[in-house]
């Protein structure tokens, strides 16, 4: 049985991909790489960063790791519009970081402050939400740092807990400006049934779940 | 405002110089392909990414993940050491007890370091070939033994059989496949004619049902365990035997929590409704078997009611299961050493085997036999003849034809006597007949039943040259100590549980004068008087792959960066085989082979009422010589306990966290008790890592005598809690 397939354009650029593929995976085989901070290949795609959004010409831009590609779409992955949203979705949510990202600092692969360094931003008009970290911290497992404040709740940790690693522990809690990620029934990370695969870790863009040991040291790979 | 120059210039803290290296996890027979990014100033290892394995796509476990540091620890061997003068007599040189002033943890350098000096390699060395070669000139290749191992590569695996073989001058080789899955090997051998794998443990994706027996994989093959976990959600059904409950059960259709050493009336119960209410595949086992009258009539005898009495689940249970293999299109087998590790151990994999076959489950995808392996190489290095009958790819020594045909290839006499087991070396030890032994990355002293009569062999010996990385609490015994390299610093091919042969590349360099394993048995060798000469590991690989059938297309080249799995006809084209015996098997037709339920030997009784089982916890590994020295490891895991059901604990007085002493005929250990129902009323667990409360103290030596496996899940033992004035004896809680 062949699958059916659907043709667009992304970009002007036009591709055919199987029925049901996403935006995302369509441009993705045109070797454009759309900004995204809560998806990965990986993962059940669940559109909730929005950084992703692309311009379908329809009345709202829509997420392109969720939106399923359509026969004749056009789809605009850089217009201004686009650009503009995704700068002051990044800018909101740099406005919470605290002010150094500890995974920046360690394996030196903050998602967020990439993108930050893509377009160019360097200081925001914004109150500081992130000053004396008011979300807290879970030091607690021997391995794993966790950091709230830095967490942006795009979900990977959660979706790798699950769909990666079947260990079903770490979920959300909370409601509003409160919400953060958290472990069984809302326990320290220690006495959770975490087993410290550390797949949170290998998934998380963010400061909000990094190694321990490499704590502090910036590195500088290929020597 | 908030300002983020600083931190986005990424100039805020020191650089470090480091280095990503593709290679493999060191622990287990899972064989996850990893990353390692590795400070090259300070030669360490800084954190693990997940690689996309053909076993593992990106998954690590906490061992991956993080138990990489013992390779850096600060009491890694750097210099040769000689014992010195003083030392002898030989004998034990720290307590195996844990003192009260000193946390626990491994052998302490403080208690053995002064009976030591440092050598140079030439003296070292001189002294190992010098007295080994005594020995052989005086009493005959007999009088020396090898223990080699399964964390070393299938390189050192072949080197090592090799110069035991060859040089030594008998077949007295073995390793810890003799502790963990020998008689599944016996099993395999006899049934079908090979010892390996019949599918690859992802394949359980397109299973109906696994039967999962006697394993705990979310603690012992972890990795796999997600791929388990994955399959159940996706609608495969897990039916589960143990009789310690394994945290994969919560994912089963059924679990059977049968009781201790009663699998063969399981087994022989599970095939007689197969045959009974012909749930069976005629047309494989006409085309497929031989001997099915005989394992028909056996069976006969084991209704599941009379099952039921003797393992303790009820008899629906027992014809659910066997309904549920009887009518999937597909079932794959597992099993650990909950099964293997019985004095009983190799008729409990022939009824495994018979149940595949009888239903027609070999061959096909989602259909297969998979012992899971425990060590990251102990396929390989079995496969390479580090066993006593076999040389590599399971040729037998007693074969006029293949002996012929390795003393042709290594130019030397080889003697047609099959030799000496693991168990069977320490007894020939003990009794003198086995006079000097090469112990390389082995532990016995830990690792193997009943460790005083270890102590009385180890002692016993005239020489005793070990070679590890670590001072262990074999190496007390030593009488020269070589410092090796561990996995992060060698090159070398390793094969997995799925029969992946996988390369592993050096991360680090080795730390003060030690040196390459590989290396060290040639020199050894050369020192002997037989050539040993390779320009590099790779060529070892090519020698030993020219030795065998399974391998004889691979080379280092072939394997690239993924692997292969063998057997692999065209490795530049296919990834190999991961399913096996499509239209017959290397015997032709499988053998079945029909058990009869015998009790296990030390039955419980009025003095030693409970029940011992031993086993592994998720974030340590073997005698805990690697994993004690990660700091993660460690911390997560930091001493042993004993598992015992909470109405035992009821009536011996004990509360969790109290400290019980455990006896049994051979020894004792204190031990703390953490109360969970996993464990059965009657038996209580132990994990096997940690020496200041060493189960193996306690377990029973008596051998299969098939597999001649010790039956390590399986010994009577008596707890007492410590504080409180309970008798010695308590009646297990039924
Ligand atoms: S599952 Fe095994 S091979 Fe994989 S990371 Fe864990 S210990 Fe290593």
């Amino acid at each position: 049985m062949a699958t059916e397939h659907v043709s667009l354009t992304i970009d002007g650029r036009s591709v055919s991909v199987p029925a049901g593929a996403s935006i995302w995976d369509a441009a993705a085989r045109l070797g454009i790489h759309i900004p995204v901070l809560c998806h990965d290949p990986r993962l059940r795609p669940v559109g909730v960063c929005r950084l992703c959004v692309v311009d379908t010409g329809e009345r709202t831009l829509a997420a392109a790791c969720v939106r399923p590609c359509q026969d004749g779409m056009e789809v605009r992955t850089d217009s201004e519009e686009v650009e503009a949203h995704r700068r002051m979705l990044l800018e909101l949510l740099l406005s919470e970081q605290p002010d150094r990202s500890a995974r920046e600092e360690t394996t030196g692969d903050d998602a967020l402050y990439a993108l930050a360094r893509r377009y160019g931003i360097r200081e925001i008009l914004l109150p500081d939400g992130g000053e004396g970290t008011p979300r807290g911290r879970d030091a607690s497992s021997p391995v794993i740092d966790v950091d709230h404040q830095a967490c942006i709740l795009c979900d990977r940790c959660v979706r790798g807990c699950d769909e990666i690693q079947h260990n079903d522990v770490i979920t959300r809690t909370g409601k509003g400006y409160g919400t953060r990620i958290a472990f069984d029934l809302d326990v320290s990370m220690a006495e959770s049934t975490c087993v410290s695969c550390g797949e949170c870790v290998a998934v998380c863009p963010t400061g909000a779940l990094t190694h321990k040991a490499v704590r502090g040291l910036r590195l500088e790979e290929g020597a | 405002m908030k300002r983020f120059a600083d931190a986005l210039s990424r100039a805020a803290a020191q650089p470090v110089r480091s280095r990503a290296v593709d290679t493999l996890c060191p622990y287990c027979g899972v064989g996850c392909a990893v990353t390692y990014v590795a400070d090259t100033e300070r030669n360490r290892i800084l954190y693990a990414r997940g690689r996309d394995g053909a076993a593992n796509a990106g998954r690590l476990c906490v061992k991956g993940r993080y138990g990489f540091d013992y390779a850096d620890h600060a009491q890694r061997l750097t210099h040769p050491l000689i014992r010195r003068e003083s030392a002898y007599p030989k004998g034990q040189l720290s307590p195996l007890e844990k003192r009260p002033e000193k946390p626990g943890g491994p052998v302490d350098y403080d208690d053995l370091l002064p009976h030591f000096r440092e050598a140079s390699w030439d003296e070292a060395l001189d002294l190992v070939a010098g007295r080994f070669k005594a020995i052989r000139d005086r009493d005959g290749g007999q009088a020396l033994a090898g223990l080699g191992s399964a964390k070393g590569s299938n390189e050192e695996a072949y080197l090592f059989q090799k110069l035991v073989r060859a040089v030594f001058g008998s077949n007295n080789v073995d390793h810890c496949t003799r502790l963990c899955h020998a008689s599944s090997v016996a099993a395999l051998v006899e049934g079908i004619g090979s010892g390996a794998v019949t599918n690859i443990v992802r394949d359980i994706a397109r299973a109906d049902v696994a039967f999962l027996t006697g394993c705990n994989p979310t603690a012992n093959h972890p990795v796999a365990a997600t791929f388990m976990k994955e399959a159940a959600q996706a609608g495969t059904r897990l039916i589960v035997v143990n009789s310690r409950r394994p945290i994969i059960a919560e994912h089963a259709a059924l679990y059977l929590p049968i009781r201790p050493g009663t699998d063969v009336a399981l087994h022989n119960a599970l095939l007689h409704v197969l045959i009974r209410d012909d749930l069976v595949d005629h047309a494989f086992i006409r085309e497929r078997t031989e001997g099915f009258e005989q394992l028909a009539e056996t069976v006969k005898a084991y209704p599941p009611e009379r099952a039921a009495r003797l393992c303790d689940v009820p008899a629906q249970d027992i014809e659910r299961a066997a309904r549920m293999i009887g009518d999937a299109h597909a079932v794959l087998f597992f099993w650990g050493m909950g099964i293997s590790q019985h004095t009983h151990g190799t008729d409990n994999a022939r009824g495994l085997i018979s149940l595949a076959m009888i239903t027609g489950n070999v061959g096909r995808p989602g259909t297969g036999l998979h012992p899971l392996r425990g060590q990251n190489n102990v396929q390989g290095a079995s496969d390479a003849g580090l066993i006593p009958m076999f040389y590599p790819d399971y040729q037998p020594v007693d074969d006029e034809d293949v002996r012929r045909r390795f003393e042709q290839a290594w130019g030397v006499q080889l003697s047609p006597q099959p030799g000496l087991t693991v168990t069977e070396m320490i007894k020939a030890a003990r009794s003198g007949k086995v006079r000097g032994m090469y112990i390389l990355g082995e532990n016995p002293f830990v690792s193997d039943p009943d460790v005083n009569k270890v102590r009385e062999g180890l002692t016993n010996l005239e020489f005793l040259a070990v070679q590890d990385i670590f001072l262990t609490e074999t190496a007390e015994f030593a009488d020269v100590i070589l410092p090796a390299s561990s996995f992060m610093e060698k090159t070398g091919s390793y094969t997995n549980t799925d029969r992946r042969v996988q390369l592993g590349s050096p991360v680090l360099d080795l730390p003060g004068e030690a040196r390459q394993d590989w290396e060290l048995i040639c020199e050894i060798g050369r020192r002997m008087g037989f050539a040993m000469e390779y320009g590099s590991v790779a060529q070892v690989f090519d020698e030993f792959a020219a030795a065998t059938r399974a391998y004889a297309t691979l080379s280092h080249t072939a394997l690239g960066a993924r692997g292969r799995w063998y057997p692999c006809a065209d490795p530049e084209h296919s990834e190999g085989d991961p399913i096996v015996f499509q239209d017959s098997f290397p015997s032709g037709k499988a053998r079945l082979v029909p058990a009869r339920f015998q009790p296990a030997e030390e039955q419980p009784d009025a003095d030693y009422p409970f029940v011992l089982s031993t086993g592994r916890v998720l974030e340590h590994w073997h005698t805990g010589t690697m994993t004690r020295r990660s700091r993660a490891l460690d911390a997560i895991s930091p001493e042993g306990f004993m598992e015992v059901h909470p109405g035992d604990a009821r009536s011996l007085g004990l509360r969790d966290g109290d400290v019980a002493t455990v006896r049994s005929r051979r020894g004792e250990v204190r031990i703390r008790a953490r109360i969970t129902d996993a464990v059965l009323p009657g038996t209580v667990f132990i994990p096997m890592h940690f020496r200041e409360a060493c189960a193996n103290l306690l377990t029973d030596p008596r051998i299969d005598p098939d597999g001649k496996i010790p039956g390590f899940k399986f010994c009577a033992v008596s707890v007492q809690a410590e504080r409180c004035d309970v008798g010695v004896v308590s009646a297990p809680h039924r």
